[in-house]
């Protein structure tokens, strides 16, 4: 049957009539989640999605299709439809999921639908709850969510590449509503992992529910300040934002292609200070940007963006990668079968350099020190980035003196990477749930940094 | 193609639809899965909904095809209702078995959750009843129309361009058309279907700007039906809006006029928006709480919900509940006229239930002000929605007091309970009706509440082809950070 399989998807593949490349990518994802509001787990949901996508690629031309029937007239409606003539066609649907599998040894998910993962979810949300409402008597609402999603892809492209993964995702969220003298405040909190049942423990909720009540215990005293330019100190962990927007998404090789990014052209060149390294890495054990196997078969791997300060490589998917006249780096992502893949990151992160974090904050005559984050944007062209802090505080003659809330802070990609004047020696990464979103698609990433400075931002 | 009532009483012998069956074909495996459900042993509401989308998406760049996506999905998706227990499932395996086993899971996930009296289908008073107009908002031959007159289109809308600027690095046309179809049939007498498509155009030009920048910018227009496309003027318009940014720097920090170009401004109502759905009152996480009938935001503020406007984009006879649609206010002088309230927020929090949001949202005014959108530096003819159009006056309001025009906003988020906000923007700084500066870099702060009290005029010039009708809007004294 493996055999068959690869035999097929080759053979079918490589009698294209158009192009140099063709592949094929199977799936079988299934979602579960519960919500438990008001103190009951009322509503739950379950998601079953089940395709294939093929696609033939010409130089920098794609042809893509999908079909959600896997028999044999299914796949092979979907290969004409790009150009392929799969002839002669063995039965392609024996093919799918056929490889060997290979998965990092997570442990199992519950059945969905069965009684015991329905009561992993119950009980996890239940404990959540109760942990949320011990530790601070001004909580009036608490909402908590978890979902498990198993992503069972199968790949073979026309080059002999196959594989067969499991790809297990686990989440919560917590959101708590506090009031106190009639004045209420929302905060939130989450974390994403590629694991299964062992992602269920009290260290999790812990951790969750912790950092949820104290980011809105945090919002009653906190306050805008009036904007402009300032020095802003990047917390260590979801500061990583800074890297994902400033240049992450610049760094994706098809916006290098195309002559559209601001690093377009700067391979080689420094960019930044020679002690700041940066990594775009798939190979973190439980990360949510960690891939075995990317969406078009090239192993997982850490790549290094800017080494000691210099340019050093792009984020390249197959297309951009022939288009260079490199290796593919592992970056070609997908959201789903029904999607071609792009350049997107994995786990983002700098790595740490040798100032202590209360140095950092002591350098500081006024600015800001940026602590957590909700969401953030990027420009391509212009480099410009913005990142929205939720809780921070203002450093005055190098004190924390006045927690913040609400501030969009806004630079542009090259000119902050060269205002980063120190690097703290600790890097966290951070394991929140973030969803990174581009031409439509959305994947699973990470991000993280140490602790840095950097001497000009603007803050709203 | 109309959307059409099939059932208005169930349960009905099979195949005694009245009117279209858009999902002719494939409509078996709804049907099928009613029988699955109906088999369980214990007696549940459902409501499956059966989708069909259709979709060709077709990307030039520089002229030339790079990425081709042609494909036809169809998935079930279904609400069980146990005894105050709700599950909602989806899937797109529709193979008969698959479809049984699928459910049998989900009736036994539902089963396993703790009741909540709220969570029930809609009252079946509320359904639509049939007898609607015809839409008009469903192009039959989208997905017959061969790839190739597509493809001229954008090769049409690129060579606008070709050639007429050096400083031009990467231009990307876009096309992408869906038709929509689907199926409802809910377990307390509900059964209908719905249609509706559109296509947009859009092109995205990149260019060498000051000190290594590559300002990029894009413009693209929406269409119900193919044969409606614009022949001309995306791509020129894309390439006027890039260049016009280049030399983007952030102005001073400080208080300005605001002028919000229309294709942005509906952006900023959608905190307002958010603030009035029944699950943010019922969590305690709207700043709207307690403002029903109140004066909220400013007397210039006319919001409607208009869902029964014959060919247009938002159109729909019945919301994802079956409950009928109608012309509804949302604001009218300023004051908040209804929340968003569905069946189960409805139960939960004691109000009437309204509906789940918004179709097609239109913002009026009495009194609506020129334009607000200025001449573009010393030309000579202003610019709106990208075309020429002498009908405008020849100068921008903002005369005497510093202005900021805000054509896109960057990143930023509002706080639901607060209202407090900050976005990044960007623009051009203008000074007596006049752009003198494009900017970037810039964030505004505020409260929704405070800044839409700030409000002093709404202009007409809102894109009909759109689902929200926000044409451009001028705000005093806001608060600006830059350099």
């Amino acid at each position: 049957m493996v055999k068959n399989s690869a035999r097929l998807s080759q053979n079918t593949l490589t009698s294209s009539r158009r192009g140099d490349y063709a592949d094929i990518f199977f799936e079988n994802t299934d979602i579960s989640s519960m919500v438990l509001q008001d103190g009951k787990v009322s509503q739950a949901q379950q998601v079953c999605l089940h395709g294939a996508g093929i696609r033939a690629v010409k130089g920098t031309e794609t042809a893509y299709a999908y079909t959600m029937d896997l028999s044999e007239e299914g796949l092979k409606k979907a290969a004409k439809a790009v150009g392929i003539a799969p002839s002669p066609l063995p039965l392609w649907g024996s093919a799918s999921f056929s490889l060997p599998l290979q998965h990092s040894g997570f442990v199992a998910l519950p059945q969905r639908g069965s009684r015991e993962g329905a009561e992993t979810f119950r009980q996890f949300l239940l404990k959540a709850e109760a942990k949320a409402y011990a530790l601070d008597p001004s909580i009036i609402k608490v909402k908590a969510y978890v979902a498990q999603r198993m992503q069972q892809v199968q790949y073979a492209g026309s080059d002999g590449t196959a594989f067969h993964d499991l790809r297990p995702r686990t989440a919560l969220s917590v959101s708590i509503v506090m009031e106190r003298g009639g004045q209420m405040q929302m905060g939130y909190a989450s974390r994403m992992m590629q694991m299964g049942a062992d992602f269920f423990t009290e260290a999790v909720i812990d951790e969750v529910v912790g950092e949820a009540v104290r980011r809105t215990d945090f919002l009653f005293t906190a306050t805008q300040i009036e904007g402009g330019e300032m020095p802003v100190v990047m917390a260590a962990g979801s500061s990583g934002i800074l890297l994902h927007e400033a240049i992450g998404h610049a760094f994706e090789a098809d916006f290098i292609r195309t002559g559209d990014s601001i690093f377009t052209g700067r391979m080689g060149q420094e960019i930044c200070h020679p002690s700041i390294t940066i990594v775009d890495d798939g190979t973190l054990p439980n990360d949510a940007g960690m891939l075995r196997f990317d969406d078009e078969g090239i192993p997982g791997q850490r790549t290094v963006l800017v080494e000691k300060g210099r340019l050093n490589s792009f984020l390249y998917d197959r297309i951009s990668a022939r288009h260079f006249g490199v290796k593919p780096t592992g970056n070609g992502r997908r959201e789903s079968f029904r999607c071609p893949p792009l350049p997107r990151m994995r786990s983002t992160y700098m790595l740490p350099g040798e100032a202590k974090e209360d140095d950092i904050i002591r350098s500081v005559r006024r600015g800001i020190y940026a602590e957590s984050f909700t969401n953030g944007q990027v420009q391509i062209g212009a480099g410009d980035f913005t990142f929205f802090m939720k809780t921070g505080w203002l450093i005055e003659n190098g004190k924390l003196t006045r927690p913040l809330r609400d501030l969009n802070i806004i630079g542009n990609g090259p000119e902050a990477l060269r205002h980063i004047s120190m690097v703290g020696d600790t890097l966290r990464i951070d394991h929140s749930a973030s969803m990174c979103g581009k031409e439509g698609q959305k994947v699973a990433v990470s991000q993280g940094l140490p602790t840095v400075l950097i001497d000009k931002l603007t803050v709203g | 193609m109309k959307s059409e009532q099939l059932r208005s009483n169930s349960p009905l012998p099979r195949g005694s639809h009245e009117g279209v069956l858009p999902l002719k074909g494939v409509g078996g495996s709804l049907y099928f899965a009613e029988q699955v459900i109906r088999k369980l042993p214990a007696s549940l509401d459902y409501k499956l909904v059966l989708l069909k989308n259709h979709e060709d998406n077709i990307v030039l760049r520089d002229g030339k095809l790079e990425k081709m996506l042609r494909a036809t999905s169809l998935s079930l998706a279904i609400n069980l209702y146990l005894d105050g227990r709700e599950g909602f499932f989806y899937t797109n395996n529709l193979q008969a078995d698959a479809v049984e086993s699928f459910i049998r899971q989900a009736f036994e996930t539902t089963r396993l959750l703790e009741p909540d009296e709220s969570r029930m289908l809609a009252d079946p008073s509320r359904y639509y009843k049939g007898g609607g107009p015809d839409l008009q908002n469903f192009d039959a031959s989208l997905c017959e129309i061969a790839p190739a007159e597509k493809i001229k289109l954008l090769e049409e809308t690129a060579r606008e361009v070709e050639g007429k600027d050096k400083r031009i690095i990467s231009m990307q046309t876009r096309y992408v058309d869906r038709q929509h179809e689907a199926h409802y049939l809910i377990s307390n007498g509900f059964d209908a279907c719905e249609q509706s498509s559109y296509c947009t155009l859009t092109s995205i030009i990149s260019v060498e700007g000051e000190s290594g920048q590559h300002p990029m910018d894009g413009w693209g227009e929406s269409r119900l039906f193919f044969h409606q496309m614009p022949r001309q003027g995306i791509a020129q318009t894309a390439l006027q809006r890039t260049l016009r940014k280049i030399g983007q720097r952030p102005a001073p920090s400080g208080r300005y006029r605001m002028i919000l170009e229309s294709p942005c401004a509906g952006n900023f109502l959608q905190p307002l928006l958010t603030a009035m759905n029944g699950q943010a009152l019922q969590q305690d996480t709207s700043f709207f709480i307690g403002k029903l009938g109140e004066q909220v935001v400013s007397p210039l503020v006319n919001l409607v919900d208009d869902p029964l406007q014959v060919g247009t984009r938002g159109a729909a006879l019945f919301d994802y509940d079956g409950v009928a649609t109608q012309r509804r206010e949302l604001f009218k002088e300023g004051r908040l006229m209804t929340y968003f309230i569905d069946t189960p927020m409805s139960r939960k929090l004691g109000m009437p239930p309204t509906t789940q949001g918004t179709h097609r949202l239109i913002m009026e005014s009495s009194e609506p002000a020129p334009s607000p959108l200025p001449l573009w530096g010393s030309a000579t003819k202003p610019l709106y929605n990208g075309c020429e159009n002498e009908a405008l006056p020849q100068r921008g309001s903002g005369e005497g007091a510093p202005t900021i025009l805000v054509t896109d906003f960057n990143g930023g988020n509002c706080d639901p309970v607060t209202g407090n906000f900050s976005y990044g923007i960007e623009g051009f700084l203008m000074e007596d009706g006049i752009i003198i500066q494009p900017v970037s870099g810039m964030n505004i702060t505020g409260n929704m509440l405070d800044v839409w009290q700030r409000l002093v005029a709404v202009a007409d010039d809102a894109d009909p082809w759109e689902a929200e009708l926000i044409p451009s809007l001028t705000f005093e004294d806001v608060a600006f950070s830059g350099c």
